[in-house]
């Protein structure tokens, strides 16, 4: 159990390339659970391998529990490590897998046993101690893996994508045994993933990421309620916010939006922000999540419907606006009879609606929120 | 009217492959007709291959005559050209010196490439491409450019004639590490997260290559071994300079070739086929017992598995 703090942290891999890491800085706090989340190339994975000593920190410092560790090397930093593609040793059994590390540090036989019968058991996979990785499923040996990290009792828990080679269903149901097993062992975790479903199911944090450079730092809610700017808004949610370009016109100390020529009135929360910023009229980009759009009882933006999907609780009509733009609208369908739904295909027309409490404004050149 | 055109379907409407139907010769004859042609050129070059060494295993038995016949099988079989090999000659001492050459080389040229390999393979440096590129370069010109060279340097460092085994040894091993290409795309096929995850684990570099690395590495490293003990085990240019006639440096190919050039051929032909049949044994024993791992660490880089 320990804190881990990075400091300014940079990697260059070659002089004169784009950094993969730029300026990241971060304090984990002891038992933490951080996700970093993003697309691929964004730099999470580097950092957790900087973090692990696995690669070499161009510049910064990085500190696991108060010490620095920049120039330590990985078995000297006293963490554990859950790889992409288990990593297991092929030529050893289970057993011996999880026991590689206490035989390395010449823990006493007994003692080896007790902890690697313990995890097993945590994990249920004790019935597969004799065998080889080999003679494993892809969840039994991601429990491995996982086991071979839990045993080491080490200050950090560090995770790469370890549900990215599960297929759909193993990977909920392992993200569901992390959230238990971060219950039982109790310690720091940093956790990389690309699924942003995994980063808001597990995270106590998540520190999303996009070309090095960190976007947003913050709980779920927050990122998910409150996104920082544009690429956040569309990372995190799924399916991804809607979002097209709108005027914010100002009408003394009241604000509303226009779009696809349709007036909603911003709630005065949202006005109170933008007047405190001085913010006048101006172009926007509007995000609205696929949730938030409703049916209009009346009125509201015509729309064509040109895909339906339909998941059984809920309905994804993907539909394009008079001028072209297409949007997402995801409607549960428990609130649709039998007809509606019957009329929902393709070519149907349907009038969409969103409140003023569930709209994100974003500055079209900085894509800040504007309401930050 | 356009013909209608009947398709054969299963119980549950899809169509029957044409592939099914008899056609023409069908397949089965004409498969057995080329079968029949290609393992009637195999047996031909078999018998063209073994005839060779099966004459000089027979004329190894055979004790009617000490020189070359015109017949195939020996009227008298025995061991005595085996026995005069041993007793009345110095083969076993240059036997004994080749063993020793070949397993001195095989150890320590395993050591070097498979050092290189993994080197080559799992660490980043400067220059490593261009390392590799003059290696591979250097490796293109023959050996036997350097014959002279060596000998004067060998020759100044006393490291010739009775010396030579340990000279040669040295020869062997030198620039073994240059032969890294087999082994260095064996190991590119591990994955490195095995090495990450042993080091995270615990491991220190060299831990991570003996614990982790060599035990998946048992094909390459009988490779290694392999072709390590075979170099001086036939090597006969590079030894005959080092060695330059003297006895008690002697290897068996050099030391043979002395019994063809000092002697009538026709008085130790037989000897000569004993000391030839005595030489391969070790040799084709070494192949059959690990020709599984040898096929293994020759393709185990073509594919990434």
């Amino acid at each position: 159990m320990a804190t881990v703090k990075l400091t300014n942290v940079v990697k260059i891999y070659e002089k004169g390339h784009t950094p993969a890491v730029s300026d990241f800085n971060l304090e984990i706090a002891d038992k933490e659970f951080v996700v970093f989340v993003g697309p691929s190339g964004c730099g999470k994975s580097t950092t957790l391998r900087m973090i692990a000593g696995l690669e070499d920190i161009s510049s910064g410092t990085i500190e696991i529990d108060g010490r620095v560790v920049n120039d330590l090397q990985p078995r000297d930093r006293d963490i554990a490590m859950v790889f992409q593609n288990y990593a297991l040793y092929p030529h050893l059994t289970v057993f011996e897998n999880m026991a590689f590390s206490l035989r390395l540090k010449k823990v006493p036989n007994d003692e080896v046993y007790a902890r690697v019968t313990e995890a097993a058991e945590i994990l249920g996979i004790t019935e597969y101690l004799t065998r080889k990785p080999r003679a494993l499923s892809g969840g039994q040996r991601q429990r491995v893996a996982i086991g071979r990290a839990m045993v080491r009792d080490s200050k950090v828990f560090l995770m790469d994508e370890p549900l990215s080679n599960l297929d759909a269903k193993l990977r909920n149901q392992m993200r569901a045994e992390i959230i238990l097993l971060r219950q039982k062992i109790d310690t720091t975790f940093i956790y990389v993933t690309h699924d942003q479903t995994e980063a808001m199911t597990l995270g106590d944090r998540i520190v999303i990421m996009k070309d090095g450079f960190i976007q947003q730092v913050g709980s779920p809610t927050e990122v998910f309620d409150m996104p920082d700017n544009l690429f956040v808004a569309e990372f995190i949610g799924a399916p991804k916010m809607n979002t097209f370009f709108s005027e914010l016109v100002r009408e003394g100390n009241k604000y509303y939006v226009t779009p696809y020529g349709y007036r909603i009135d911003l709630d005065e929360d949202k006005c109170a922000i933008l007047r405190e910023k001085g913010i006048e009229s101006q172009k926007i980009i509007l995000g609205v999540r696929p949730e938030h759009i409703t049916r209009a009882a009346e009125g509201g933006i015509p729309c064509t419907i040109k895909v339906n999907e339909m998941m059984g609780s809920e309905l994804h009509l993907h539909v394009s606006t008079d001028n072209g733009d297409s949007l997402i609208v995801r409607l549960p369908t428990v609130n649709l009879t039998a007809d509606e739904r019957a009329h929902m295909t393709r070519g149907n027309s349907l009038a969409i609606d969103f409140q003023s409490k569930v709209i994100h404004m974003f500055d079209p050149e900085t894509q800040r929120n504007l309401i930050k | 009217m356009s013909k209608v055109k009947n398709i054969e379907t299963d119980n549950l409407g899809r169509p029957v492959e044409a592939t099914t139907k008899k056609t023409g010769m069908g397949i089965k004859a004409s498969r057995r007709i080329s079968n029949i042609i290609v393992y009637a050129i195999l047996v031909l070059i078999t018998v063209i291959w073994l005839f060779p060494f099966v004459g000089i295993v027979f004329d190894s038995f055979r004790m009617e005559s000490t020189s070359q016949v015109s017949y195939l099988i020996p009227k008298q079989w025995g061991f005595g050209n085996y026995i005069n090999l041993f007793t009345k000659t110095d083969f076993l001492k240059w036997f004994l010196n080749t063993a020793l050459m070949g397993v001195a080389t095989s150890v320590i040229q395993t050591v070097f490439v498979l050092s290189m390999s993994y080197v080559l393979s799992r660490m980043r440096f400067k220059g490593r491409k261009g390392l590799m590129n003059i290696m591979l370069i250097l490796g293109m010109f023959p050996g036997f450019l350097t014959l002279i060279l060596i000998y004067k340097v060998f020759s100044d460092l006393h490291l010739t004639e009775g010396m030579a085994p340990l000279g040669l040894i040295i020869v062997y091993c030198a620039s073994s590490g240059m032969g890294y290409y087999v082994s260095k795309g064996f190991f590119d096929t591990i994955p490195k997260s095995l090495d990450e995850a042993a080091r995270v684990d615990g491991a220190t570099r060299f831990q991570v290559f003996y614990k982790v690395i060599m035990p998946l590495s048992k094909p390459i490293v009988i490779y290694t071994m392999l072709m390590g003990f075979m170099a001086p085990w036939g090597d006969f240019m590079m030894a005959s300079y080092i060695i330059h006639e003297n006895n008690e440096g002697m290897n068996v190919a050099v030391g043979m070739y002395e019994w063809l050039s000092r002697t009538m051929l026709n008085t130790t032909y037989t000897r000569f086929c004993a000391a030839g049949v005595t030489v391969s044994i070790p040799v084709v024993a070494v192949f059959l017992a690990l020709q599984k791992y040898y096929v293994q660490g020759v393709t185990g880089g073509a594919v990434k598995g």
